[in-house]
């Protein structure tokens, strides 16, 4: 059993890779503003160049190092000059997605390359372990805190006495101002792009030897963890995210300790959001300063939206209504019934990002809640499936409001960041309270669907219901933003200063929001689970919340129409083309690129 | 190449600025004369500071054409306008916050390599700005509000400007330190190098400067020698239609 010395020597350790990350984030995010989403790929890439190098070229170790740290930085200024440099005079969440897209293509990637199958990392280092006071400290552990210091001294030398450095620090303080002073902004991008992507390559690398394993799940781990960190440090802070990922790394080593090892990221998040409800600016942010945001909409992209013919719609979802009656393959049908289902999560998606701004990246977490009401609902409380299914449409109203509320008093990139985090202390929870959700272990035998006594079983009543189902909301929602209520939703997105001053309250426009979104998001879920049969705490996933946020991006922000076309689009067009599943990820990362790049307003149009 | 004295440092002519659908200039001229301080003068929202964001690049006309010593600034960036020989000292003063006041100072001095000579312009400024001396390793964000602007100005004058843009740089100070401002401006002045500065207050601007305009939602409604136009009354009217539009 290891004792309490050991536990904090493993959570500095533990820490100290955190901060590699989070130090990157930071620069980043000090000099642009923005929270870097592919910073974990980087690590992730790190980690099998590491591989690479030490396995097939058998580089000596501090070689590897070296290798790890300049192939990184490239890939680093590649995702700069090509990712993010032409997106500068975008809307401001454009970066935000792009490196989001960049981070799916990267992951990809690597996947492709080297299989999804877990990889042994021999960190090269004598198998020892030194005694100190009462617990032990190998070799490794040395390397990983001498790396952290020395990077550490390094960029202190770079930022406090280079030129460069002094552009640095200039343009995170004040990016016009320094630009008056003659600082090529750019380049000072390239050099922090560069930086970041070095010491969180060396980071996915040592990570690897510590636990003598990578494999591709790393990547979206070390952007959460990193961002946790970074914010708790204050965002932009460089020496606050350093005691940010310290901080960071002894909650969780001694939260394991308590409470086992299953809890270790539920502090990480808890923690991101009492900090970012309490603290926005981060523990060591002055109280004056100003939180680096902007004040007002611009977020996204202000577009004429397609106008779309009543007749048009109605003919189309005739047309779509009666498909099953003509000979359809099945295989067909059963898309389309995705399709359907992804279509209701993104009218939810599209109404909370979309019409009222607040960009969620944790939208799955409502997926789950509806499914595992009415999966439980059903299961343990025999309640009929189609009243369960609404009882987990009104649960996920209910709570996933209620969870995201703490949020509610952030702005732009922290919104993203906060609901990130509630979506993942979601699937967490799920994870941890066995004696409801039953675990890791997940819930089978879900009764199928069934309305009024009739099992819905055969793949037609499916997609009828299914799509039934969306068209109501759709419907519904159509109304919603046509109303007044619509109107405060948009004066909200456009200026919550402004609209605060014409004395809506945002927190109430905010739950209503997320009140009818997390409804529809709730249903959608809850009839997945009576599809699937079987749910467990991975089946919503943030990779789910990521294709929700490109599908209503494609349709255009805030469009209903959009988010439906979006939705058939997305699950339809791989399946035409008959593109392999293990393709697909990477295409949607390709698909949000091209978009935020091209045609940020989407295919109809930001509404 | 020949710049004739007479051909005027500065030059904005007809130019047309937009925010969105909003436009801001409606055919804006205006000229800066070889060591002349010049002065925008104009209510709230009248678009003074998107005039020196225009000079400066930091904002893109719609048309028009800027120029300086003969040469057209469109289409340079902002450091590439700055290594022409403009400097700022914006809007609020816009120092490093978290840099020391040496560093900030410094920054100024960025688009330059002549390291001896950097240094010695750091001792000038202190002799310029003596006040400074004492607070050269604080944080420029602790300064008061006065310091704060005695550094930016040291700040622009450290590239070796030939022209400085103001944006109201005698904004929110005590009266004691206005007078300062206005002295010192004067005193740059006289070592060579021409002034642009955007002011509220009339009555100071037109105490130092040569040339002044008036900026009226977007549209100059009156210019002329600053002598001449401190006691037209139209300078008061046109302040009184500026601010109420705002
Ligand atoms: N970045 C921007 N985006 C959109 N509109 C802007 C922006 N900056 C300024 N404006 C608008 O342009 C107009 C002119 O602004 P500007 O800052 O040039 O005025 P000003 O004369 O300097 O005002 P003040 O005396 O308040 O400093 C204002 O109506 C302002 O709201
Ligand atoms: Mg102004």
């Amino acid at each position: 059993m290891s004792s309490w010395l050991d536990y904090t020597i493993n959570g500095l350790i533990v820490g100290n890779v955190y901060a590699l990350v989070a130090v990157g984030l930071a620069l980043i995010f000090g000099v642009s503003r923005l929270i870097n989403f592919a910073q974990g790929s980087i690590y992730l890439v790190g980690a099998y160049i590491g591989w690479v190098a030490v396995v097939q070229l058998h580089t000596p170790l501090p070689l590897t190092i070296i290798v790890v740290a300049v192939a990184a930085a490239i890939v680093g200024l590649i995702i700069e000059r090509f990712g993010l440099r032409p997106l500068q005079n975008s809307v401001r969440i454009a970066p935000l997605l792009a490196t989001i897209g960049i981070s799916f293509v990267l992951d990809q990637l690597v996947m492709l390359t080297f299989s999804p199958n877990p990889r042994a990392l021999p960190s090269q280092l004598p198998d020892v372990r030194f005694q100190v006071g009462g617990g032990t400290i190998g070799p490794l552990d040395l390397l990983i805190a001498g790396v952290g210091l020395t990077s550490a001294l390094l960029l202190f030398v770079f930022l406090r006495y280079s030129k460069l450095g002094w552009a640095v620090r200039a343009a995170s303080q004040d990016r016009d101002a320094a630009m008056q002073m003659g600082v090529d902004v750019n380049r000072v991008n390239q050099a922090v792009f560069g930086i970041a992507a070095a010491l969180g390559g060396v980071s996915g690398m040592l990570v690897g030897m510590y636990y003598n394993q990578i494999d591709t799940a790393m990547s979206l781990q070390a952007t959460l963890k990193g961002v946790v960190a970074e914010v708790v440090g204050g965002a932009g802070n460089v020496p606050g995210a350093v005691i940010g990922s310290l901080l960071l790394g002894l909650v969780e080593s001694y939260g394991v300790a308590v409470f086992g090892t299953s809890y270790r990221n539920l502090f990480a998040f808890l923690l991101l959001v009492v900090v970012l409800v309490l603290r926005p600016n981060g523990l060591f942010a002055s109280a004056r300063q100003a939180p680096p945001e902007p004040l007002t909409g611009t977020f996204i992209a202000p577009s004429r939206p397609v106008r779309i013919p009543r007749w048009a719609l109605a003919v189309a979802s005739a047309g779509f209504a009666v498909l099953p009656l003509f000979p359809v393959s099945f295989y067909v049908l059963q898309t389309l019934i995705n399709a359907w289902l992804l279509g209701m999560l993104a009218l939810s998606l599209t109404l909370v990002a979309g019409t009222i701004g607040q960009v969620s990246l944790g939208h799955a977490a409502l997926l789950a809640i509806g499914a595992y009401t009415s999966a439980l609902l059903s299961l343990a409380l025999n309640v009929p499936v189609g009243l369960a299914v609404i009882g987990g449409g009104l649960m996920s109203a209910a709570l996933g409001t209620l969870l995201i509320s703490p949020s509610f008093r952030l702005r732009g990139h922290y919104v993203s960041i906060a609901t990130l985090a509630i979506g993942e202390i979601v699937s967490l929870v799920i994870l941890n309270w066995e004696s409801v959700t039953r675990g890791p272990i997940g819930i089978s035998g879900i009764p199928p669907l069934s309305l009024f006594g009739y099992d819905l079983i055969s793949p037609t009543s499916i997609y009828w219901f299914s799509f039934a189902v969306m068209v109501v909301l759709a419907l519904l929602q159509g109304r919603l933003l046509d109303s007044h209520l619509g109107r405060s939703f948009r004066a909200i997105r456009d200026d919550d200063v402004a609209a605060r001053a014409y004395g809506l309250s945002l927190n109430r426009y905010k739950s209503l929001a997320f009140i009818f979104g997390g409804f529809a998001a709730g249903i959608s879920g809850g009839i997945a689970a009576h599809l699937y049969s079987y749910i467990n705490h991975e089946t919503f996933n943030t990779q789910q919340s990521i294709l929700a946020l490109t599908v209503v991006i494609l349709g255009g922000l805030g469009n209903v129409v959009g988010a439906m076309l979006g939705a058939v689009a997305l699950v339809g067009l791989p399946e035409v083309f008959r593109i392999a599943a293990e393709y697909r990820i990477l295409i949607y990362g390709i698909v949000l690129l091209l978009l935020v790049r091209f045609r940020p307003q989407g295919l109809l149009g930001t509404m | 190449m020949t710049t004739s004295a007479s051909e005027p440092l500065l030059a904005l002519s007809d130019v047309n600025t937009f925010y969105g659908q909003a436009q801001v200039h409606f055919d804006l001229s205006i000229t800066v004369a070889r060591g002349h301080i010049v002065c925008l003068l104009g209510g709230n929202a009248s678009g003074k500071s998107t005039t020196m964001k225009i000079i400066l690049g930091l904002v893109k006309p719609r048309s028009g054409e800027v120029t300086f010593d003969g040469a057209s600034l469109i289409g340079l960036t902002t450091p590439q306008i700055v290594r022409r020989g403009i400097a700022s000292v914006p809007e609020a003063r816009r120092l490093f916050a978290d840099m020391s006041v040496r560093e900030n100072i410094l920054m100024g001095a960025f688009v330059r390599n002549d390291r001896e000579a950097i240094a010695q312009d750091l001792d000038r400024m202190l002799t310029l700005f003596p006040k400074l001396g004492q607070r050269l390793s604080q944080r420029a964000g602790s300064l008061s509000g006065g310091e704060q602007q005695m550094v930016a100005m040291a700040r622009a004058l450290m590239s070796r400007p030939r022209m400085i843009v103001m944006d109201e740089p005698t904004m929110g100070l005590s009266p004691l330190y206005v007078d300062r401002v206005l002295e010192l401006i004067r005193t740059i002045n006289q070592e060579g190098v021409s002034v642009f500065m955007v002011e509220q207050n009339a009555s100071l601007a037109l105490e130092i400067a040569h040339e002044a305009y008036v900026l009226q939602t977007g549209r100059i409604v009156l210019s002329g020698p600053a002598r001449a136009l401190k006691d037209d009354p139209r300078i008061r009217d046109a302040y009184l239609g500026g601010s109420e539009a705002a």
